[in-house]
């Protein structure tokens, strides 16, 4: 069987601890790439250009070099969006991965313009019979100024692979925040890098994923403060069923220069079977002084305590598992003010738990 | 503004050089020939001959690590893998030949073990030069001797033991340690038996362009108890000195054993350590380890939990100065129920020295109802220094507890400004907090070694912290 070999960690750490790469089945990757037709965008679009050509791919850091390239000669879907003022309104950019169209690979590119405003919401989804292959990539440059907010909705079924690679540069007073709801995919490999060049410039990740059957998540996330004063904050929160895996790896790197820089770290992972298995490497590295870097993970089961008090209000030890573990997620869900979305959410996390 | 310092460690005391004068100095290099004539020359017994050369057939199959510090400039062709001194092994201080019994004079080893310790053996070079231990440890049974006596005295319980804990395929330097090792202290504590007074190896490698590989197997048997000290020193020379010595501990069912190095090699020393404990049922070993020395270490001491309530506990504290790159911490691995693990590491990196913490925690599916809580603090002095924490957590089944945390960062100005509204000086609060920083870390250590230890964090009044 041939391998590839994907998600490779910032720095390496022994081989032993099967942290600094991923190696999945070649198979997986499909021998040919059809057109995508199934791409819907929706929403107030008068403040954001849109057009469909875009020529550069190239990643700092991404899921390795077959995936990249991948995307930069076959991507079937080429999205270039110029935010180029204020809206209040989301854009929605859904594809929806069928019998049609198994295999989507697309390229986007998010230019906010200096002072913008603007909510971009993207999801993945898939009918419950494709097996699908989605590999993307995500550039987001955030100018001067500029606020950005970025929902990324994973919704592929178990028999897909979802692969996404993405990469921000923000610059002087510029803030980024990313949602990111992974659910799906048989393997879910998200490659997630920013780079903080600006004074005070500001990144902020909130991730919920849940697995069940035999799901496998490596969340790979990379964030370098170059910026005075800059400040990143990572948060995750997970749960895992039945022999569901995931890895997660998260990287703050205070590059030197970045002084008053803050990074923030913390994850944490309810195992919901005997089997399912959470690895982390939540790395800090720190090449300048004055900075503040923290980080924390945790894993384990619900607590007995909690589930107890829950129970003792008269809900049965399922509905109070469920509870628990909405209420660990409701942090990141109540980001999101869209809220057809968020019902959507709701609504899927419950029907996962069942 | 008058700003403080932190002094680099005071390497008066360990970088005496004496002559390089040897008994026999193995030719550099590492070839069969060589392994054969070490083995000849320590006059092994035929499996431990042919247990050398297999390691070094697995040492020229393995590759080097591809992570962690760079050590291309270790050259193994220029390397002494065996430096024999010019005495044989004592049992009186006054029968260790004057040059080398005055380093250890200095070093302060004959002092402490007048005082404090219940045994001691001294190792220079590739051999071991004094071991003695108190009479009535003797008597209750507990063997500590030299591990080529104890080759030749206690075959039985050294060949169902030696590198059985770390497998000579564990990584190049482990097969490598198989190859050439030498000297080194064997510890056997029979079923019961409490040693209060800690016993102490010191290890000193004085020849340049060799290398010390003692290799260290101490069993604790069921319900005994121990306190182990290791201290290691080299003189400084203008070329890399190799350390690759091996560790191993086997703590029994009940038993306890506390196992603490103050390593302080110079800093032309590549520190390519392993140390690895297999922890039985209710048994319990704890690692105090302090790091100072070295050019670059490589140093993550294992614990295998393999017996139902086993435990571990870790507390490092690593230092790093101008040209140092630290790179330890710890690794556990859960294998039975409730078994529990605390790690506390701490680093301070100044001068544009790197600390790098690296870790595993790894709670297998056998594993049910453990529990471990990681925490680790980086404290920055300058901005031209190195500080990463690199942890891995493999949490393979639900009913456990894990948490692990850890802070990077400067002595914080609202804590300098607290200290200061109680009215100490500048200087005195950051002194202060370094102490207090350390601490943790200091009174897990024997008092002598937490005084060095304060000692080596000295602080003056004048100079540059940030």
């Amino acid at each position: 069987m041939e391998t590839i070999r994907v998600n490779e960690t910032p720095v390496r750490t022994s081989r032993n601890f099967l942290i600094n790469n991923v190696k999945l089945d070649s198979n997986i990757l499909p021998e040919k790439i059809e057109n995508f037709e199934n791409v819907s965008i929706i929403g107030e679009t008068s403040k954001i250009k849109i057009e469909k050509e875009i020529n550069n791919c190239s990643l700092t850091y991404g899921l390795g070099d077959i995936l990249t390239s991948q995307v930069d000669e076959k991507a079937n879907q080429k999205l270039k969006l110029q935010v180029e003022g204020k809206t209040n309104q989301d854009i929605q950019i859904s594809f929806e991965l069928d019998e049609d169209n198994p295999n989507l690979i697309d390229m986007i590119d998010i230019t906010a313009k200096e002072n913008t405003k603007a909510t971009i919401i993207i999801k993945y989804e898939t009918n419950k019979a494709v097996q699908a292959f989605h590999n993307g990539i995500i550039k987001v440059l955030a100018e001067k100024n500029a606020e950005l907010k970025v929902i990324i909705v994973n919704n592929t079924n178990l028999m897909s692979n979802h692969f996404i690679s993405i990469e921000n540069m923000i610059h002087e007073n510029a803030k980024v925040d990313y949602t990111m709801i992974d659910f799906g995919g048989k393997n879910s490999i998200t490659n997630y890098y920013s780079n903080l060049v600006g004074k005070n410039a500001d990144n902020h990740i909130n991730t919920i994923y849940l697995g069940r059957e035999n799901q496998f998540f490596d969340l790979n996330y990379i964030g370098e403060l170059r910026g005075e004063k800059s400040n990143i904050n990572i948060e995750v929160q997970g749960a895992l069923k039945d022999n569901a895996k995931k890895n997660f790896k998260g990287t703050i790197d205070f590059k030197k220069g970045c002084k008053k820089a803050t990074g923030n770290e913390n994850e944490a992972c309810l195992l919901l079977s005997e089997q399912a298995k959470s690895l982390a490497l939540p790395m800090l590295l720190c090449s300048e002084e004055e900075v503040e870097g923290n980080h924390s993970s945790s894993a384990g089961k619900v607590g007995d305590k909690e589930l107890f008090y829950i129970m003792s209000r008269g809900f049965e030890k399922k509905e109070a598992m469920k509870l628990l573990v909405r209420a660990k997620f409701n942090n990141i869900i109540d980001t999101i003010k869209n809220d057809d979305l968020k019902t959507e959410i709701l609504d899927e996390i419950e029907e996962r738990l069942d | 503004m008058s700003k403080t310092k932190i002094n680099d460690i005071n390497r008066n005391i360990y970088d005496i050089k004496n002559k390089d004068e040897y008994d026999f100095k193995i030719k550099k290099g590492l070839t069969k020939d060589i392994i054969e004539e070490i083995s000849k020359q320590k006059n092994d017994p035929e499996w431990m001959k042919e247990f050398r050369l297999k390691a070094l057939e697995v040492y020229n199959q393995l590759e080097l690590p591809t992570w962690g510090p760079d050590i291309s400039e270790l050259n193994m062709e220029e390397i002494a893998t065996y430096v024999r001194p010019k005495t044989s092994l004592n049992n009186s201080w006054d029968d260790v030949p004057e040059d080398i019994k005055s380093t250890f004079d200095k070093l302060g080893i004959p002092d402490a073990e007048k005082t404090s310790l219940a045994g001691v053996g001294a190792q220079y070079d590739s051999e071991v030069v004094y071991h003695s231990m108190k009479e009535e440890l003797i008597k209750q049974g507990v063997i500590y001797t030299d591990m080529e006596t104890a080759v030749r005295e206690y075959p039985d319980l050294v060949k169902k033991h030696f590198m059985k804990c770390v497998p000579i395929y564990d990584h190049k330097f482990v097969a490598l340690h198989g190859a050439v090792w030498s000297g080194g202290s064997f510890v056997y504590v029979p079923k019961g038996v409490k040693v209060d007074i800690p016993l102490q190896s010191y290890f000193r490698l004085n020849s340049p362009e060799s290398g010390q590989f003692e290799h260290t197997l101490i069993i604790v048997d069921e319900g005994a108890s121990l306190h182990f000290i290791e201290g290691c020193s080299a003189p400084k020379y203008n070329k890399v000195n190799l350390h690759a010595g091996c560790v191993e501990l086997y703590v029994k069912e009940n038993a306890y054993l506390r196992y603490s190095t103050i390593e302080n090699w110079s800093k032309n020393m590549l520190n390519l350590n392993t140390k690895k404990a297999i922890v039985e049922k209710n048994a319990q070993v704890d690692w105090v380890t302090g790091s100072f020395g070295s050019k670059i270490s490589m140093l993550y001491p294992m614990s295998i939990l393999n017996g139902e309530g086993a435990k571990t506990e870790y507390t490092g504290i690593s230092f790093a100065g101008e040209g140092q790159n630290l790179d330890t911490g710890f690794k556990v691995v859960h294998n039975s129920p409730n078994t529990s693990s605390v790690v506390n590491s701490k680093s301070i990196s100044k001068n544009g020295g790197k600390c790098t913490y690296r870790s595993l925690v790894r709670i297998n599916e056998t594993a049910t109802h453990s529990k471990s809580s990681v925490s680790c603090e980086s404290l920055m002095l300058d901005d031209i220094s190195i500080s990463d924490t690199i942890p891995v957590n493999d949490i393979r089944t639900d009913e456990v507890e894990f948490s692990h945390e850890a802070k990077i960062g400067k002595i914080s100005d609202k804590t300098i400004f607290y200290l200061m509204s109680r009215g100490l000086s500048e200087e005195d609060a950051k002194a202060m907090i370094v102490r207090g920083f350390a601490y943790p870390i200091s009174k897990e250590l024997p008092v002598e070694y937490a005084v060095e230890m304060n000692n080596l964090i000295n602080l003056e009044l004048e100079g540059a912290i940030g």
